[in-house]
Order: structure tokens, then sequence, then C-alpha cells
């Protein structure tokens, strides 16, 4: 079998565009999945069922359909129902912001609920009302436990985000099927594609370890 | 100082305290005895509201702090409690331990809560792990740090959950020896132990409390030496 090099050659800038748009959406998509996912988390752990219902909910919808049928039913019906009309980046970037909300809203819950019930005690005893103790007590230390699996979650999205291929979103597998049906090849632009996956979660790996030793102050 | 009357506290089916009727006065030391499970722990939660009452009153300095219209986190600052496991913050210095609340509920400015702080860390002999955090203390240097942090507020009773019983004997001491200073200086306090040596010698009354009830209260000595009630005795017969 010979190995067409040209085609990597020739396709490299827009796999490098690709890669900038998929590096967009999955970071786009974890920001704001962890600011929706916290508030998710304080619904789901009300102490009144109303409240909680819906956030329940929100979540086992979000985490129990298959990510490429949310994106299909964000980019066909809802978005252009809301909206009136959507671009795939659009659509691409709402179906991951919403579905990691779902999955960081159950890591900071998670979190949270692993701290022990004597810190929010003591800090209740010296006085310090519910906004305090979740700011200053509760919440660093749940941070800092919630940062490994906010990693994966990164990472995971950053793979599914080449679900955006299926709608036409020109991220990096968007281009490598594009590099396919031209040349009627499949091994260089897919490998090439995995590739440059692998060496972004990889980086990824690297950074969140450096973080985790970071954020590690005792 | 404190007034309790009948006071109740159920967790579901479970009754835990009874009738439960005690009167504390300013300056008094009183220690709380009695079996695993008689309800020590729930009674002193009550008394800063970390459990809420069922029914009857609580009444500090005046205020009845059952009332549902009672501001809970005031009420809380005034009393300081702590606790068996300390319950430092991790993820603050000792310093910081301290400033924290009197910071945020206090109000106090930096500069003042950190001057404060170091007086208290003096005070427990602790000035040199300011700047350390919690997990590289002994359990008895947490425990003081614990007890410099409930100072901080300044509170007019302090409570004690069995504050030596998770410690390795030989800290056992440093820790008392605090309460003790505390005790001569005047801070009302609600201690539940099973130190009989430090009931002995800074209790002003030793309350029995078993199976949700107070059994018998009355002066240290002669509680031990001359108990009136057959389950005081057993319990005395096994802890003496
Ligand atoms: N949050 C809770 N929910 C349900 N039951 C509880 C709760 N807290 C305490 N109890 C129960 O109440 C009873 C009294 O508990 P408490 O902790 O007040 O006893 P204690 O006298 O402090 O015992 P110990 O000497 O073991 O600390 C126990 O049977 C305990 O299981
Ligand atoms: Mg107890």
């Amino acid at each position: 079998m010979d190995f067409r090099f040209e085609i990597i050659t020739e396709y490299m800038p827009f796999f490098l565009e690709g890669m900038m748009l998929t590096i967009l959406l999955s970071v786009v998509g974890v920001l704001v999945g962890c600011i929706l996912g916290f508030f998710i988390a304080l619904g789901k752990m009300s102490p009144v069922l109303l409240i909680r219902f819906p956030f329940t909910w929100y979540i086992n919808f979000l985490r129990g359909t298959p990510l490429l049928v949310q994106l299909f039913l964000f980019h066909y019906a809802v978005l252009p129902a809301l909206l009136g009309d959507t671009t795939a980046v659009t659509s691409v970037i709402v179906t991951l912001s919403l579905n990691s909300s779902a999955y960081v809203a159950e890591i900071f819950r998670a979190g949270l609920q692993s701290i022990d019930k004597g810190q929010s005690e003591a800090a209740h005893s010296l006085g310090m009302n519910k906004f305090q103790v979740m700011r200053y007590v509760l919440l660093p230390q749940a941070f800092k436990r919630s940062i490994p699996p906010l990693g994966n979650e990164f990472i995971v999205l950053l793979k599914d985000s080449s679900l955006g291929a299926m709608i036409a979103a020109p991220e990096l597998l968007y281009w490598g099927r594009a590099a396919a049906s031209q040349y009627l090849r499949v091994w260089e632009p897919y490998l090439m594609v995995a590739l440059i996956y692998l060496v972004l979660t990889l980086s990824l790996t690297y950074l969140l370890n450096y973080l985790e030793r970071r954020f590690d102050v005792k | 100082m404190i007034t309790v009357k009948h006071l109740k506290k159920t967790f579901g089916d479970l009754e835990v305290l009874k009738d439960i009727n005690v009167e504390i006065k300013q300056k008094e030391v009183v220690v709380v005895i009695g079996p695993s499970g008689s309800g020590k722990s729930t009674f002193l939660r009550c008394l800063n509201l970390i459990e809420s009452v069922t029914d009857g009153t609580v009444t500090i300095d005046g205020q009845e702090i059952t009332d549902k219209k009672m501001d809970i986190n005031k009420l809380r600052a005034e009393v300081g409690m702590v606790f068996q496991q300390f319950n430092l913050f991790p993820h603050k210095t000792v310093l910081q331990n301290i400033t924290l609340p009197m910071i945020t509920v206090r109000k106090w400015k930096k500069q003042d809560a950190e001057a404060k702080a170091m007086e208290l860390l003096a005070k427990v002999g602790l000035q040199d792990k300011a700047s350390v955090y919690p997990d590289s203390l002994s359990g008895g240097q947490k425990q003081r740090v614990a007890i410099a942090r409930a100072l901080g507020m300044e509170p007019k009773i302090m409570l004690f959950d069995e504050p030596t019983s998770a410690l390795d004997p030989e800290m056992v001491g440093e820790v008392l020896e605090v309460m003790k200073q505390l005790a001569k200086e005047g801070m009302t306090m609600v201690v539940v132990t099973h130190e009989m040596g430090f009931a002995r010698e800074v209790g002003d009354r030793v309350i029995f409390m078993d199976d949700g009830y107070v059994v018998e209260e009355n002066e240290p000595i002669a509680l031990f030496q001359n108990p009136q009630h057959e389950r005081t005795k057993a319990f005395l017969s096994k802890v003496l």
C-alpha cells in the first residue's frame, strides 16, 4: 500500500483551521457547561422537591440520550424554532454546552456532597450564613476535588465535538471527511485527524496534571 | 445565662431528647456525662441550633433562641462550639481559619483580625504555626486552633463536644490545660467529656444524662461520691 503524504500536506491548513474550531467548541462548551452546571447542581440539591424535579430531569435527559440525537434535535428543531435560524457552529456550541452542563452538575454535586458534614457545621457554628459557608468553606474544597473529573469531562467533550461533522460544522473531523471524499482515500485523512485529536487530548492531560499539582496547596 | 425548658428532639421516630430542663448560670462550667447514645451531643447541638429543636424552649441571655423569628446566625456567633473531630478548614492556613469568621461574620478589618488571631494563637501556645495548614498539625494542636477560632468570635458561651476523645492520650493534657485557663477567666462552658478528672477539677456542676433525660445533677464531688440514682451508680462504676 502506498501512503500519499501529499494529501495530508495539501489539507494541513484546513486540518489546523478545523483544529482551532474544535478547540473553540470544546473550550466554550466546557466553560458554559461549568457555569450552567454549577447552578444546576445547586438546583438539584434543593431540599424542595418541586425545585429539584426539573433539574433532575434536565440531567436525566441530557445524560440519558445520545449526544448525536441531541445535536440533531437542536440543529434541526429546537434552535430553528427558537431563533428562526441557526448555523452549524451555533448548534454545536449550544448542544455541547447543555450536554456538558449536565455532567458538570453531577461532578459539582458529588464534590459538594463529598465534603464532610463537620465542615459546614463548624462554619455555621461560627455564625456564617448559608452563602458564606458555600462561598468560603464548601466551594473551594469541592472545586479542588472536582478538578480531575472536570478534566475528564473536558477531554470527553473535545472528542465529542467531532459529532459536529455530522451537521457540517467545519471542525477537525469535517475536514478529514472532506479530504477522504475528494481523494477517495481513507487512511491518510483519518489517521491524521486521529493523530491531531491525540495530540490535543494528551496536551490537555498534561495541562490538567499540572493544574492538579498547582491547586494541591497542602 | 442559659435556660432549657422541656426540650425535646426527635429524629423521625427516634426520640433522642425527651424532656430536658437545665439552667446554666454565667461563668459556670457544666460537665455533661452519660452513656453513648444518651443524647449528649444532640443536647449540645440544640444549644446553638445546629440541630433544630422539636419542642420546648432554649433561652440564652434573655433571648429565646427557639423563637422562629430569631436570627440564628447572630446567635451562633455568640455561642462557640468545639467538636470532637476539630473541623478545621483544610484549605485555609491556621491564621486564616481564625480570621475567616472574624472577617466575614464580625466584619473586622483584615489587619485587626490578624492581630487578634495572633493574640489567640499565643494564648493557646501556637503562634509559630500561624502560616501552616491544619494537615501538618498534631491532633492536640488542631484542637487548640479550633478553640482559638471559636474564641475569635468573642462568644459568651463555649460548648465542647468530647474535645479530647479523638486525641492520642499524650495530647489530652494540652487541650484540657487551655480549657482550664478559659474556665479560670470566667467563660461560661458546657462540656461533654469522659475526662472525670477535668470534671472534678474544673466543673461547677455535673449533669448525668441517660436515655434522653437528665437523670441527676450535682456538684462533681457530691455526684461522684454519692450518686442518688441506680443508673448514675451503674454508669459511674464503669468510668471511675
Ligand atoms: N442526625 C441524626 N439522625 C438520626 N439519628 C441521630 C442523628 N444524630 C443522632 N442520632 C441518634 O440520636 C441518639 C443520640 O445521639 P447523640 O450523638 O446525641 O448521643 P451521645 O450521647 O452524644 O453519644 P456518644 O457518647 O456516642 O457521642 C443516637 O441513638 C443516635 O444514633
Ligand atoms: Mg456525642
